[in-house]
């Protein structure tokens, strides 16, 4: 027995902003543009982004907006009735609201009776973890049918506010930056079913590898600028002081994001060992790489271990949609299916290495199409 | 961003070799991990290491450096006349880094550790675990699964020495000096490794072979991190 996607949709908010717009949405802080940003986005490629927020800083869409207009468009694609809907599984970095869970507040977007839900919570990697558990739930036959959507929304995060109120050019370095030229705000979805459709995708598997206990956290929102200082965000006597202190910035050690790169090689290594993956004869690869440098490194990688593939058959949207965290992998395929011929029996590897606490998801599909 | 996940170009050719390699690297990979976890290179990871570290870690590595000659020589001097090439490779490269230990010397002195007590300093249990299994196996005819221990020691060398040189060296104040054994293994490590590479085409011939390097390659590196993980024992109470 086998599980579908039957469907895909995505949703990125507002006009496309070039690289030269950035700063007139994110803001100036402290009045003077950014000397790390040149730099940051020769390094990503990425040339244009999506952002929920407007010059003014005000929100256009909340997180848990964007993802049912991705749901919404999904399901209307093949016309899916949301009283037939079983399950709801979300994936973000960070919902509108801490409390409650991401799931509660999409299903009350989308309006959809009596489903169940589920709430993955992590960064990049959410996203295949939301759809492992989805398409568990079909596979065990618990249900028929369950709807996947990965959302973010980290503009919030890079106001030139924030950073002001962190403290700026005393807190702001380059970990603290870095993020700012490299994330932007999207939703995808993808619809599962238990029976395949005339034009489909069956999931052949999803795996994934952790390595939070040997490697230290490499991206953060709750700890503060001061490395010997051990109190998370809420540990602070208020918020403002947590904030004083920039444990509410989002950071990034650059410099131990080399592993997520080494871990990725790595578990797809390790499941070509186990029989599972068979790389060179994957016939498109989407990979979730954050940023064209680390492109290079894993091809030069994968080179090495006797197992590359042709560049040909590698497929990205980075450099045109940015990076959308969890979203990054729904919106990549969304925009796949619409614009790649694909034939019966293709294999498709979609890759995930994150570098929140490095886990490293992998998900298999195989195209399905009546001729 | 450093650049330590630069590996070699691939010079591998035969089918058996490049399982060999693929395995070599998910193997050095685990083992990547398992340091990760040994105290002494958490406390580097994480901004804390004092010199104590440092000098206990001088100490540790003399005894490995010395025995790893030795080990190497032996290695060369158990390959038979129907292997008088690899038996070739691994005389220049043991003769290459056999004095090496006097690097460390220096180093331990220049950070204002005594010479005698370096010269004093015994095996811990991991190195003389990790010493005398690779004596042992590089005593035996045709030793080619030692090219496992040397994937490991020498991956060490050209993938973590550089970041480990840069991390003592800020975080002890050092300006770059005291910590020239680790400089010079990164800038020379990386050629030894692509040898490496073409001698694996030469010696895996059989999926046995394949199977008794990657084996020595994984116990290697085991002991390696019993070996960096036993120098909590000398540091000062």
């Amino acid at each position: 027995m086998k599980a579908y996607i039957t469907s895909t949709g995505s949703y990125l908010p507002g006009p496309a902003v070039n690289n030269d717009e950035i700063e007139d949405v994110l803001g100036l802080i402290n009045d003077r543009p950014s000397k790390l940003k040149k730099r940051i986005l020769k390094a990503n490629g990425i040339k244009t982004r999506h952002y929920a927020i407007d010059k003014e800083h005000k929100t256009l869409f909340n997180n848990s907006t964007m993802a049912a207009h991705a749901g919404n468009i999904c399901l209307d694609k093949v016309g899916f009735s949301k009283t037939r809907l079983g399950m709801l599984s979300c994936a973000t970095t960070q919902g509108d609201l801490v409390i409650p869970g991401f799931a509660s507040m999409v299903q009350a977007e989308l309006e959809l009776p009596d489903v169940e839900i589920h709430s993955s919570h992590g960064v990049c990697s959410s996203s295949l973890m939301a759809v492992k558990t989805a398409m568990n739930n079909v596979l065990l036959q618990e249900q028929d049918s369950a709807l996947v959507i990965a959302s973010e929304l980290a503009s919030r995060l890079f106001k030139n506010t924030r950073y002001e109120a962190a403290g700026a050019d005393a807190n702001l370095d380059f970990n603290a930056e870095f993020l700012r030229w490299m994330l932007s705000d999207g939703a995808g979805a993808m619809l599962i079913q238990s029976q395949p459709t005339k034009h489909c995708l069956q999931i052949d598997w999803i795996k994934s590898f952790s390595h939070a206990d040997t490697l230290p956290v490499c991206m953060s929102v709750g700890m503060p600028s001061e490395k010997s200082d051990t109190r998370t965000w809420q540990d602070f006597p208020n918020y403002s002081e947590a904030e004083k202190a920039g444990a509410i910035l989002i950071r990034q050690d650059v410099r131990l994001l080399e592993h997520a790169v080494k871990l990725g090689v790595d578990g797809a290594l390790r499941l070509m060992e186990k029989g599972i993956l068979d790389l060179p004869n994957i016939d498109h690869v989407l990979c979730h790489y954050s940023s064209h440098h680390f492109k290079e490194k894993i091809f030069q990688m994968l080179e090495t271990a006797g197992a590359s593939i042709p560049e040909e058959r590698w497929y990205t949207n980075l450099y045109e949609r940015g990076n959308t965290g969890c979203a990054s992998i729904f919106i990549m395929l969304d925009e796949f299916l619409k614009t790649k011929s694909i034939k019966n029996g293709d294999k498709i590897l979609c890759m995930v290495p994150e570098s929140g606490r490095f886990n490293n998801a992998y998900m298999q599909l195989t195209v399905v199409s009546e001729q | 961003m450093n650049s330590s996940v630069d590996l070699p170009k691939k010079t591998v050719i035969s089918e058996l070799a490049q399982e060999c390699l693929r395995r070599l690297m998910t193997t050095w990979f685990e083992f990547e991990r398992d340091l990760n976890k040994v105290p002494i290179v958490k406390r580097l990871n994480s901004g804390t290491f004092s010199k104590d570290d440092y000098e206990a870690l001088l100490k540790t590595l003399r005894q490995q450096v010395i025995e790893g000659a030795r080990w190497m020589t032996r290695t060369a001097s158990s390959f038979e006349s129907n292997m008088v090439d690899v038996r070739a490779h691994v005389i220049k490269h043991s003769k290459e880094e056999h004095q090496d230990f006097k690097l460390l010397e220096k180093d331990y002195c220049m950070i204002g550790g005594k010479l005698d007590d370096i010269l004093k300093h015994p095996k811990n249990p991991g190195s003389e675990a990790l010493h005398s299994y690779l004596m042992y196996q590089s005593s035996l005819p045709n030793p080619i699964n030692m090219l496992g221990a040397m994937w490991i020691v020498e991956g060490l060398g050209e993938k973590m020495a550089a970041d480990w040189a840069d991390k003592i060296s800020d975080q002890l104040n050092l300006n770059g000096k005291g910590v020239s054994f680790m400089k010079y293994h990164s800038a020379h490590d990386e050629e030894h490794m692509q040898l490496l590479y073409q001698l694996l085409d030469r010696v895996c011939q059989t999926e046995g072979d394949v199977d008794a390097l990657v084996k020595n390659a994984v116990i290697t590196g085991k002991l390696y991190a019993m070996q960096l993980n036993e120098i909590e024992h000398d540091l000062p109470k």
